[in-house]
């Protein structure tokens, strides 16, 4: 089969055109954020540089015998260029560990999303290699609330919600995932809010918070539940608006061969 | 700090993440990419003279290519395109499509940006090395390349071919 230029053309506008879930919209407070960071950074990085170069300066200063009162100041300079230094956002690791009865296997990361701030819904849009997909989220705060919406087998929504170090996250099998995971790209919906958010209050004012049969009182195994519901999450969202805080998630997947269908 | 900034997002945004689309064949990324090239634009906005696209776009392309390098991608694309049956049948027309579209994903980064950029955005060659930072040559030959292996002929004008019941 050879093709034509028009042929390519055609194709090439087709395809844009396929884009489940709405058109992208822009987010421009987001995009000046970003920009606004990326100019910190590199002034931060500029101001480290400096400072090396004059750590280097002092430190070659000190070797000579006059030079040798400035060893305090080389110690300051140092302690400065340090704290100049910019921290990375919360690392997720490289794999994800599954392990279904007696098998064992690693998925590997296939896509990532990085956010600066917290208490507004985050979409995340991946195309799934397999029907064993795993996601998780890390935050920069351990203690931060984190919950994720996605759609299950039956078309009905699931996921998760605790604390951040409660590993957060979770993967679908060939009897989990929905007939269609492979045919088009799939989406993940997922809040985090700050580790103080008033969770409870809401909870209680909303549902009561009598969620589950073990709790007495509105506790965090409760507190977590009572985040799966849209109208907490919504009023908590409201009530907190969008704050800074630094949060990532993953996409997790085997080689597209790896994997059956499902049943 | 605008200056026209807020209007060129928002007019450029949805074309910007369709270009972006087609390099990175996931919308997710696509959105980063276009995110991450506006705002390195806005940060240049001032010093940036006439049209802003060749500057969007050179980022777009360098941070793809970037990414694609370090990432591992579960995408196994066929190297080279597979032979299809009669091209008026229509479910063969779906496959050639297919086909024609994992060919795109088996193409370098470069080579995938000079198409795009020629086949989708309509730039000229000579706009296109501007935008991906290479001669004009260079830029002829990547495309060669990529045509010889998507088995797009330049040279067949277009025809279009009568759908028979068979």
């Amino acid at each position: 089969m050879t093709y034509t230029e028009s042929d390519l053309r055609r194709l090439l506008t087709e395809r844009v055109r396929e884009q489940d879930g709405g058109e992208p919209s822009a987010h421009l407070d987001a995009i000046v954020r970003r920009g606004r960071r990326t100019r910190r950074t590199r002034r931060a990085m500029a101001a480290g540089g400096a400072l090396a170069l004059a750590v280097a300066a002092a430190g070659l200063m000190n070797v000579l015998p006059a030079a040798q009162p400035g060893t305090g100041e080389t110690a300051a300079a140092q302690q400065r260029a340090d704290s100049a230094r910019v921290e990375r956002g919360p690392e997720l690791p490289e794999t994800y560990a599954v392990v279904l009865g007696a098998e064992r296997f690693d998925l590997a990361l296939i896509h990532s999303r990085h956010f600066e701030t917290m208490g507004v819904a985050q979409k995340v849009t991946f195309s799934p290699s397999t029907f064993s997909t795993g996601y998780k989220v890390v935050c920069d705060d351990p203690r931060a609330w984190v919950v994720t919406v996605e759609r299950l087998k039956g078309g009905e929504p699931g996921g998760t919600a605790g604390r951040c170090d409660s590993s957060v996250g979770g993967h679908h099998d060939r009897l989990s995932a929905p007939s269609d995971w492979l045919k088009r790209p799939q989406s993940l919906q997922v809040w985090v809010f700050p580790a103080d958010a008033p969770v409870r209050e809401v909870a209680e004012a909303v549902t009561g918070c009598p969620v589950t049969p073990v709790s007495k009182d509105c506790d965090e195994k409760a507190q977590s539940q009572a985040l799966m519901r849209p109208e907490v999450r919504e009023r908590l969202s409201a009530q907190l608006g969008e704050r800074p805080g630094r949060w990532a998630v993953g996409v997790y997947d085997r080689p597209a061969e790896a994997s059956p269908g499902p049943d | 700090m605008d200056d026209g900034f807020a209007e060129y997002v928002a007019q450029r945004h949805l074309r910007l993440c369709r270009m972006a689309y087609l390099l990175a064949r996931d919308w997710g990324a696509a959105e980063d990419l276009v995110q991450t090239a506006l705002a390195k634009a806005w940060l240049a906005w001032r010093r940036i003279e006439g049209n802003p696209d060749p500057y969007v776009y050179r980022i777009i392309v360098n941070t793809h290519s970037s990414w694609w390098r370090r990432r591992w991608r579960g995408e196994v694309p066929a190297e080279t395109v597979p032979e299809t049956a009669d091209p008026r049948d229509a479910a063969a027309e779906v496959d050639d499509q297919a086909a024609l579209w994992s060919a795109i994903g088996a193409l370098s980064p470069r080579q995938r940006a000079v198409i795009v950029l020629h086949y989708f955005e309509g730039r000229t060659l000579t706009q296109v090395a501007e935008i991906v930072g290479c001669s004009l040559g260079a830029v002829k030959s990547q495309l060669s390349r990529a045509l010889t292996r998507l088995r797009v002929d330049p040279d067949i004008q277009t025809m279009s071919l009568e759908k028979v019941p068979r």
